[in-house]
C-alpha cells in the first residue's frame, strides 16, 4: 500500500527537499508600511500559501496602464501573492515615437501611482535617447520624483546605440540600473515578423556592459517568450548584466537553467504582471532556501542600496 | 489528495525537459506532493505511427507495480494515419488507457475531418474523454523546426459542436477566452473538464462564477511547464471566490469523478 502524499506536503516537497535543506519554515516575514495584511496570514492556509507568503520579494518588472482598473488590479494580484514591492513602469508603445511628450505622460502616470501606493511602488523611468536633452532632464524630474531606475526601455533605441551613452553614464552616476526589454529576436533563426526594427537582442547587452562595467542592466524576462536558454548563454559572462525571471512562459527548467549559468546574485525575480507564473515558478524550482531569498528580494535591494533608495 | 489531470511522459526534440520516464515521474511525484497523474507519451507527438508511443508508454508502466493507479495513461491517436481504429480498440481495451489526446495541429488534420469525427464518436462511446491542449509550447520560443500555430478556446468549438455528447478535457487555455453567447452556452452545455495550467486562467475565481466549480481541475502540464503554478492559481483564491470544498473538488474530487478514477 502506497503512502499517500498530502497536499501539505507539495510545496513543502517541492521547495525544500529540492532545495535539500529540510529547515524548519520560519514566521512570515514582517513587511513594512501598508504591506502587512493579516487576512493573507490565517491559521488554516493551504501549505503552497504559506510557502508563497513565507518570502519577502521585489517584483523587479511590473507595469501599470492607463485603464480604469490599474494600478488596482496589480495591488491585489500582489495582495494575493505576497508581493511587497512592485518596480512599476509604464512603457512607451513599441511603434510609437517615443516623444518627451509620450515620456513625460508615462512617467507621470508612475509618478501618480508612487504617491498612490508609496509603500508598495517603486517606480521607473521611460525616456528615448533620440530626445537628448529631453531625456537628461526627464531623469532629473524623475528621481526628483522618486524613481529608482530606467526602465522598461524598449525600442526606440538599440541599448547599445551610441545615442544611450550619455543616459546610461548618468544612470552610472546616480548608481541605478537600466531595465531594457528583451525580444523574440531570432528564436526561429530569422528575426521575428513582429519585432520592430531597433529591439535590442542579448548580444547587444554584452556589448554595452563591456563598455560600461560600472553600469547595471536588467535583461528583462527570461519567460517572456524569448529563447531563455539562448540569453542565458549569451549573458553568462556579463557580470554586470542581470536577469529577470518575468514574463507568462512559465517553462519548467528555466531558473535551474539561468542559475547554472547566471549565477544566483544576477537573477531577479519579476512577473511582467503574470503574477501566477513568476510565483510558481520561483516555488518549483530547484533552489536553495538562500538563493530563493536571494532572488526573490536580496539581490534587487541590494541595486537599491547602491543609489541609497533600498527597501530596508 | 492532488491529481493532475494534464502531465506527460516522453521527450521534447527541442528542448531537454525533466522526469521524462515513468520511474522519474512517480519520483517527481513523490517529491512534489502529487498523487496521481495524468500523462501521454509526448513522443506520440512526433512519431508518425502514434501506437509506437502508446505501446511504449504501456510497457513502461509494466515495468514497476508502484505506478498502478498513481500514473494514468491517456493514448495519443492520430485518426488520418492508417489503422487508427485498431490503435484505439487496443489502447482502451487491451491497454487500459482512459482517454484519447489529440494533437491535430502537428498531426495536420482539422478537427472536423470527418475521421476525427468518428474517433471523438467511438471514444464518447467507449465512455472516455478526448483531450485537447490548445497549445504545447510557446510559439514565440519554439523551435524553428516546431509548428508556429496555437489555438484559443473557441478553436476547440467546432468538434464540440459536431459531438455535442462527448467528454472534453480542455488542458493548458492560453490566448482569447472570449466566446460569443451562443458559443458560451455551447461551451457551458457540453461536458467538459479545464486544467488550471493555461496562462488566461488570470481569472480562476471569475471562470469558475461562469461556468461552474465542477469544471476544472488542477493540471500542470508539466514537463513542460513548471508544477506550482496551476496549483497557485487554486490555491491563491479567496474565501469568497472558492472555499475549501471548491478548492478540494478542484485539487483532485472533479478528476476523479469525471475520469471515473
Amino acid at each position: 500500500m502506497q503512502k499517500k502524499i498530502n497536499r501539505r506536503s507539495f510545496v513543502t516537497h517541492t521547495v525544500l527537499s529540492s532545495a535539500g535543506l529540510l529547515l524548519k519554515i520560519q514566521g512570515v516575514q514582517e513587511n513594512s508600511g501598508s504591506f502587512a495584511n493579516a487576512s493573507l496570514h490565517k491559521e488554516n492556509e493551504p501549505a503552497l500559501m504559506k510557502e508563497v507568503m513565507k518570502y519577502r520579494k521585489i517584483d523587479s518588472h511590473a507595469h501599470v496602464y492607463f485603464s480604469a482598473d490599474s494600478p488596482a488590479s496589480q495591488i491585489d494580484f500582489a495582495d494575493r501573492l505576497g508581493i511587497e514591492r512592485l518596480v512599476i513602469s509604464r512603457n512607451l508603445e513599441p511603434f510609437s515615437g517615443g516623444t518627451p511628450e509620450e515620456f513625460r505622460r508615462c512617467n507621470d502616470l508612475v509618478i501618480q501611482c508612487m504617491k498612490a501606493y508609496p509603500n508598495r511602488f517603486l517606480g521607473t523611468m521611460v525616456l528615448n535617447p533620440t530626445y537628448r536633452e529631453a531625456s537628461l532632464e526627464e531623469i532629473k524630474r524623475c528621481v526628483d520624483a522618486g524613481m529608482v531606475g530606467a526602465g522598461e526601455l524598449y525600442n526606440q533605441v538599440k541599448i547599445n546605440d551610441p545615442a544611450f551613452y550619455p543616459i546610461i553614464e548618468k544612470f552610472i552616476d546616480l548608481k541605478m540600473i537600466l531595465l531594457m526589454h528583451s525580444a523574440i529576436g531570432r528564436s526561429r533563426v530569422v528575426l521575428d515578423a513582429g519585432e520592430p526594427p531597433n529591439i535590442s537582442l542579448p548580444e547587444d547587452f554584452v556589448e554595452i556592459a563591456a563598455r560600461y562595467p560600472e553600469a547595471m542592466f536588467q535583461f528583462a524576462h527570461t519567460a517572456g517568450g524569448i529563447d531563455w536558454e539562448y540569453a542565458c548563454k549569451a549573458l553568462a559572462n556579463s557580470p554586470n548584466v542581470y536577469v529577470d525571471i518575468s514574463g507568462s512562459n512559465n517553462e519548467a527548467g528555466m531558473i535551474d537553467f539561468a542559475l547554472r549559468h547566471i549565477g544566483e546574485d544576477r537573477l531577479l525575480f519579476g512577473c511582467d504582471n503574470s503574477f501566477y507564473q513568476g510565483v510558481g515558478h520561483m516555488l518549483a524550482a530547484n533552489l536553495t532556501e538562500i538563493q530563493r531569498r536571494k532572488i526573490f528580494f536580496d539581490n534587487y535591494n541590494a541595486i537599491l542600496k547602491k543609489s541609497g533608495r533600498h527597501v530596508d | 489528495m492532488l491529481i493532475d489531470i494534464n502531465a506527460y511522459t516522453g521527450h521534447w526534440p527541442f528542448r531537454q525537459l525533466q522526469h521524462t520516464t515513468c520511474g522519474a515521474r512517480l519520483q517527481f511525484m513523490q517529491k512534489s506532493g502529487i498523487d496521481i497523474s495524468m500523462v501521454s507519451n509526448l513522443n506520440g507527438i512526433f512519431y508518425k505511427n502514434t501506437q509506437s508511443a502508446n505501446e511504449e508508454l504501456y510497457e513502461a508502466l509494466k515495468l514497476d507495480r508502484r505506478f498502478a493507479g498513481r500514473i494514468i495513461p491517456f493514448a495519443v491517436i492520430n485518426p488520418i494515419y492508417a489503422g487508427w481504429k485498431d490503435d484505439l480498440k487496443k489502447c482502451t481495451a487491451g491497454m487500459g488507457m482512459k482517454g484519447v489526446r489529440l494533437h491535430p495541429r502537428y498531426h495536420r488534420y482539422a478537427l472536423t475531418h470527418p475521421y476525427c469525427i468518428e474517433l471523438v464518436k467511438r471514444t464518447r462511446d467507449l465512455g472516455l474523454p478526448i483531450a485537447l491542449s490548445l497549445r504545447m509550447v510557446d510559439r514565440r520560443v519554439s523551435s524553428w523546426l516546431d509548428i508556429s500555430e496555437e489555438w484559443s478556446l473557441k478553436d476547440v468549438l467546432p468538434v464540440i459542436r459536431e459531438v455535442p455528447d462527448a467528454k472534453y478535457v480542455i488542458l493548458n487555455a492560453v490566448n482569447s477566452m472570449q466566446l460569443t453567447n451562443e458559443e458560451t452556452n455551447l461551451l457551458k452545455g457540453s461536458d467538459f473538464l479545464m486544467d488550471t495550467s493555461g496562462r488566461a486562467l488570470t481569472d480562476l475565481g471569475n471562470m469558475i462564477r461562469s461556468y461552474g466549480k465542477e469544471k476544472f481541475a488542477y493540471g500542470s502540464h508539466s514537463p513542460i511547464l513548471d508544477h506550482v503554478t496551476g496549483l497557485l492559481r487554486i490555491e491563491s483564491l479567496r474565501t469568497e471566490e472558492a472555499g475549501e470544498i471548491t478548492k478540494t473538488l478542484l485539487r483532485y474530487k472533479n478528476a476523479q469523478a469525471f475520469f471515473n478514477l
